[in-house]
Order: C-alpha cells, then structure tokens, then sequence
C-alpha cells in the first residue's frame, strides 16, 4: 500500500481529474481525503499499487493542469485504519447484509 | 454594452481565430447570431462529428488551433468522439458548447447533459462558464492550454444566458499560468549522459514520433539525423519527418511497419526515440520490446515516460530546444563508426518482398495516384486498411503531409477533416483516402464539400468489407467474418451524384498492367487535376491483406508476409 498526496489549485474539475486517473485503471480506493491545507487544497489517497503503476499515476496526475505537486510516502495508522473496513470485503458489503436484504425483499 | 456572445467572438478574434466549424442548436444560438461582422468564419457541416473532425483537419494541416462549435445535449456528445481523437494525437483543440440557461443545470433539462464531466478525462482543461464577466479569461487559458506543452482538446461549455446577458467590455486578457515548484527542468549534463551511450552502442537507431513535427524542429532533427547517419523510422505520426529518401531511412514501424524497421527496432542496443508514446501499435509486446535496448527518450510529456518499459535517460523539454543541445553535443562529440550496422539493417536483405506492389492492385493503385501528387499535396486517410497502405506507401517530405487519425483510430476521420484541410490550404491538392466503411461514418459532408466547391480528392478503397476487423477475423478467428460483410454497400457513384459531386468507378484489373495504360494514367491525372471536387471509387479484392503485419500480442521480428 502506499499513500499519495497530491497538492492541487481548487479549480473546477481538478480533484475529478485527479481520480479519474485512479478509476481509469480499475484501481480500488480504498482511502481517499480531500482538504484545505497551506499550500491550496490536498489529496490524499491509498492505493495498492506497484512500482511501475506508481510511475504512471504520479506523471499523470502531474499533467493535470492544476495539480502544483505529487508525493508518495508510507500510509498513515489514520489511512490503513479507515481503509480496513473496505479492504476487507471485494466486493463491499453488498455480498452480506445488503444481501440478505435484497433476498428478503425478493421473497 | 456587448452582449456574451459579442465578447465571445472578440476573445476568439484575439486568439488569431478566423475560421471555425459547428452546427447551430438551441442553447447556442446566441452565439451564431452574433457571427456576422465578427471577422470569423463560421463552416457548416452536416453533422457536429464532421465539425470537429474538420477542426481537427484545420489543426493538424496548419499547427494553428482548432475551433468546432456545437449546442448542448446531443450536440456536444457528438463532439466527444473527435475530443478523445484530439487527445491520443495532442492537436489543439477548443470545442465551444452551449448549454442550458445557468438556473437550469442539474434539472436534466430539455438538451441539458453533464458536458463537463463526461469530458473530463478527455481533455487537458475545460470549464463550465459561470458568469459573463469571466468568458474573457476563460477564452485566454482555454486557447493557452490547447497549445502549451503537449497540445491537446479544451472545452468551454457556456450556458446561453451567458452569452445572451450584456456588459461593459474592456477587452481581451492574456492568461499567465502560475508557476509550479517542482516542474521538472532538462537536465543540463544530458549531453553527456547520451553521447556517453552513443559511444557505448554497436547498433544505435532513432525512433522519429508526432512530437518531432510538433515541435517545429524539422529541420533541426533532419540535419542532427545526417549527422547520426544511423538507421531510422518513423511512427505513422511521424512520417514526413524525416527525408524519405535518407539512406538511413527504414519507413514506418510497428504492425503495419516495414520489415527493416520492425527489424532494426528489434535488434537495435540503443534506441533514441524522438517524441514517441510508445504504444502497442509501436511496440507489439511490450515483454518483448527492443529487448536489448537502453532507451533515450525525448519528450515534452512526462506522463508518456515509462509507459512501456522504463528508460535510461529520459530527457523531458521540447525538442525544439532539446535537440539542437544534443545536435551541438554530437557536433563535438567522437563517435564510433556504425557502417557495417547501418549495412546490415538498411541492406537489401530487408528491403520490400514485392517493391511494386504487383502482387497488391490497391498497392499499385496508390503508388500510381501518390506518384502523380506534388511536394504541395496533403494525403488524408481514414482508418483501416487503406489507412497502413496510404501509411507505407505515400513518402511526403512535409511533415504535414500526410494526416491521419492515429492514436484513436477513428473511422469517419478523412472526409470531414479533409474539408478542414483543403480550407486551410487552398491551392495544395488534398487527396482523402477512405474505406467503404469509413466513408459512411460521415458521408454527410459531401454536402460541405459540394456547398464549399472544395476540390478534394476523394478516394474509397471498396473492398465491401470492413477490411481491416475482416483480415483480422481471416488470420486469428478461423474466418469467421462475423458481421463484417458490406456487400450490399449503396452505389457510391450515384450517391455522390446526388450530392452533384463527379464520380467513377475503377476496377482494380487496371492496375494489373505495369505500367498502367496510358488511358489510365490519363485518367489519373484528369482526376487529381479537376478544379471541382471528384470522387473516384476503387474496387479492392475483398481478401485483400496488410502486410507486413505483427499479430497483436507478438513482438516486432515476428512479422508475417503476404507468401505465409
């Protein structure tokens, strides 16, 4: 796993781009916040990923014409605890109690 | 007092905008009753696609930006396909659509749809217009991203009270983009690093992409590549980059490449690429790309870097400026003698089975037409099959002689862009090369051609079938020619008259002979030459097939020919 922050101008779309990058590649997001910070507005993500996926998503988001700066680092306990939940379950929790629902619905 | 849609004109004019394409709908009609007296012409086609491909056309011949104008809903999606087309081939691109009144977004209101977003990941910038007193800033940065860097599309969407309100107008504004910390600066020691390399390579090549043309150092790259005097070749964007009578000079590479580029690709130890994505039409299987290559890569994107295989030395910047500091380099530079490499991958041995195209009509068809065509002529072709033929055979000096829809692939292409080409350029001969699927995609624009009085060329290679899916069902499905049968095409020749456009019918046992008769060669040249728009229909052998060809998933020496 590791953690993306990608420092962004709030202008109109930009944070969109910034996903759409992600979801492109059929990657899970397990964790993604999105906030003010010093330095204009922050993305910060969690995506499994390998060495090479983590070349193209950092140019690509880097091409995106607002986006100021992109790091990579290690996930914080924060990230990995939200995300743990998520992570879990493939597919998400419809497989269980949205399940049944849905079964007890159709009966 | 203007009116939204008077500034709007006014921005464009201050962008150097004097010719743009669209189709009139609801939400932008303000627009289009403010375009008399702007000083822009406004080119009607029959279809949004035919206007955005037209732009495209426009772009592409002439490197300014492209305009294509279209209303909202259904009149902005049928841009998308000519936006994603932009993309893939970086050409500069504003497409400008109307929308809704401001206080009806999100009501799904009659012709209202999310432009905006399903855009998004098609364009390098767009912007939903939310006041009137910002079109002028919003015209500035759109114009500036389409051309900056790497080119690409922009949308401005703009609802119609916008452009229907009226304020106090200052004038046009420049846009200026913030600077960004970490933009990443050429490394001034590449110089170094490459000529260490080069000194290093037994059997160094060149790989010449778009963005050697884009960047307007044609002349730059040509003179570095005499003195390099390695083997080189060129993508199907990067074709009349580089002289084609070069003797370092291999064609085209990659699936429908030629065997000595595909080859020299393969085998080469260091492969300077120029402005090249690399993408799997290039490569074949990436597993088994240039394997025993270093790769230097020039590129203005550094989102294309390592996409592929990672590279030694990627040197980011335009190669405007890159270039000329490695042709300097060179210049001082020692370098090994690659004579007997040079030999072996531009030797006979790898030179074109059937140089005539004997075996191939269609081949000789096009050699004969392209043979006739003047430095002054611009080869639009349409994707498929023809597509790779008019790819390996027509050798333009120009680097914008030769225009396709590469990256995308976009069937319904060539005639529409066609009308923006010949728009563009006048007095050169356009000759636009299409298929009999391809043609239809957008055959409404026979319309604009006739309406125009364009004398384009136009050319369909009609083998009644959708040539290209069909020898890939022929070589890799087992024949099974699902759904790609077109025998019961219209008749094209009556159809053109319809649209009181001259046409023939040509079959392909006159190319038979060689050379061809006189009567047909006059016949030829009575075609290229005719002030009026011409069609001239082409009948292919329906089995007809693109060789060489690398099978998808092969790598690049695993060519196969016509004899297999």
């Amino acid at each position: 796993m590791h953690a993306f922050h990608i420092h962004y101008r709030n202008t109109q779309g930009t944070l969109m781009r910034i996903l759409t990058a992600v979801s492109r590649r059929g990657l899970d997001m397990p964790y993604v916040q999105a906030c003010a910070d010093e330095r204009g507005q922050r993305a910060s993500l969690l995506l499994d990923v390998n060495t090479k996926q983590i070349g193209q998503l950092c140019r690509d988001w880097y091409a995106i014409v607002d986006v100021i700066e992109v790091k990579v680092g290690t996930p914080t306990a924060e990230m990995l605890d939200s995300a743990a939940g998520v992570l879990g379950a493939h597919p998400p929790a419809s497989a269980g109690v949205i399940g049944k629902n849905a079964s007890a619905a159709m009966a | 007092m203007l009116r939204g849609a008077e500034i709007f004109l006014q921005c464009l004019r201050a962008e150097d905008v004097d010719l743009v394409f669209g189709y009139p709908g609801g939400a932008i009609m303000p627009l289009y009753d403010a375009l008399e007296g702007s000083g822009i012409r406004h080119v009607l086609t029959r279809h949004e696609q035919g206007a955005v491909f037209a732009a495209e056309g426009h772009a592409r011949a002439t490197g300014k930006v492209g305009v294509a104008i279209a209303t909202s809903g259904p009149g902005a999606t049928n841009l998308v396909t000519g936006i994603a087309d932009a993309k893939m081939d970086s050409v500069p691109l504003v497409c400008i659509t109307g929308q809704v009144r401001s206080s009806l977004i999100g009501t799904d209101a009659f012709q209202e749809t999310d432009v905006f977003g399903l855009t998004l990941s098609l364009t390098k910038w767009s912007r939903l217009v939310k006041t009137i007193d910002e079109i002028p800033a919003v015209i500035a940065e759109a114009f500036y991203w389409a051309r900056e860097g790497r080119p690409g599309p922009v949308v401005i969407d703009i609802p119609t009270d916008f452009l229907k309100a009226k304020m106090d107008f200052a004038g046009p504004v420049k846009f200026t983009p913030k600077p960004r910390p970490s933009d990443p600066a050429v490394e001034a020691a590449f110089g170094d690093k490459l000529i260490s390399l080069l000194q290093k390579a037994e059997r160094p090549v060149a790989l010449i992409g778009a963005g050697a043309k884009l960047s307007g150092a044609i002349s730059e790259l040509r003179s570095l590549l005499d003195e390099l005097n390695i083997p080189t070749f060129a993508t199907v964007h990067g074709l009349g980059a580089v002289e084609p009578e070069a003797p370092y000079y291999l064609g085209m590479v990659g699936m429908h490449g030629t065997r000595a580029a595909n080859m020299a690709l393969h085998e080469n130890d260091l492969l300077l690429v120029f402005g090249a994505r690399l993408d799997d039409r290039v490569t074949g299987d990436p597993t088994r790309f240039a394997p025993h290559s270093k790769i230097v890569h020039f590129e203005i994107d550094p989102a294309q870097l390592d996409r592929v295989r990672a590279c030694e030395l990627p040197i980011v910047g335009d190669l405007a400026k890159t270039i000329p500091a490695f042709h300097k380099k060179v210049r001082d530079a020692k370098l090994p003698n690659w004579n007997e490499w040079r030999a072996v991958a531009c030797g006979d041995d790898r030179a074109e089975l059937d140089p005539r195209g004997l075996s191939q009509p269609t081949i000789r068809f096009l050699d004969e037409l392209f043979g006739r065509l003047t430095q002054n002529s611009v080869v639009i072709a349409d994707v498929g099959q023809h597509q790779m033929w008019a790819a390996q055979r027509y050798r333009s000096a120009s680097p914008r002689g030769f225009i396709t829809s590469g990256g995308l692939g976009s069937m319904g292409f060539a005639l529409p862009a066609a009308v923006g080409v010949q728009l563009s350029k006048p007095d050169a001969t356009v000759l636009c090369v299409s298929g009999d699927g391809g043609f239809q995609m957008n055959i409404q624009e026979l319309a604009t051609v006739r309406r125009l009085n364009l004398p384009i060329k136009m050319v369909i290679v009609d083998n009644k079938y959708l040539g290209m899916v069909r020898q890939w069902q022929q070589l890799f499905y087992q024949r099974n020619y699902a759904e790609t049968d077109l025998s019961d095409n219209p008749d094209f020749v009556e159809i053109a008259k319809a649209y009181r456009i001259n046409a023939v019918r040509v079959q392909e046992d006159v190319m038979r002979e060689y050379p061809v008769t006189e009567d047909t060669a006059d016949a030829l040249e009575r075609f290229l030459r005719s002030p009026e728009p011409e069609l001239l229909v082409f009948d292919c052998a329906p089995e007809a097939n693109v060789y060489p060809m690398v099978p998808a998933g092969a790598a690049l020496s695993e060519m196969l020919f016509e004899e297999e």
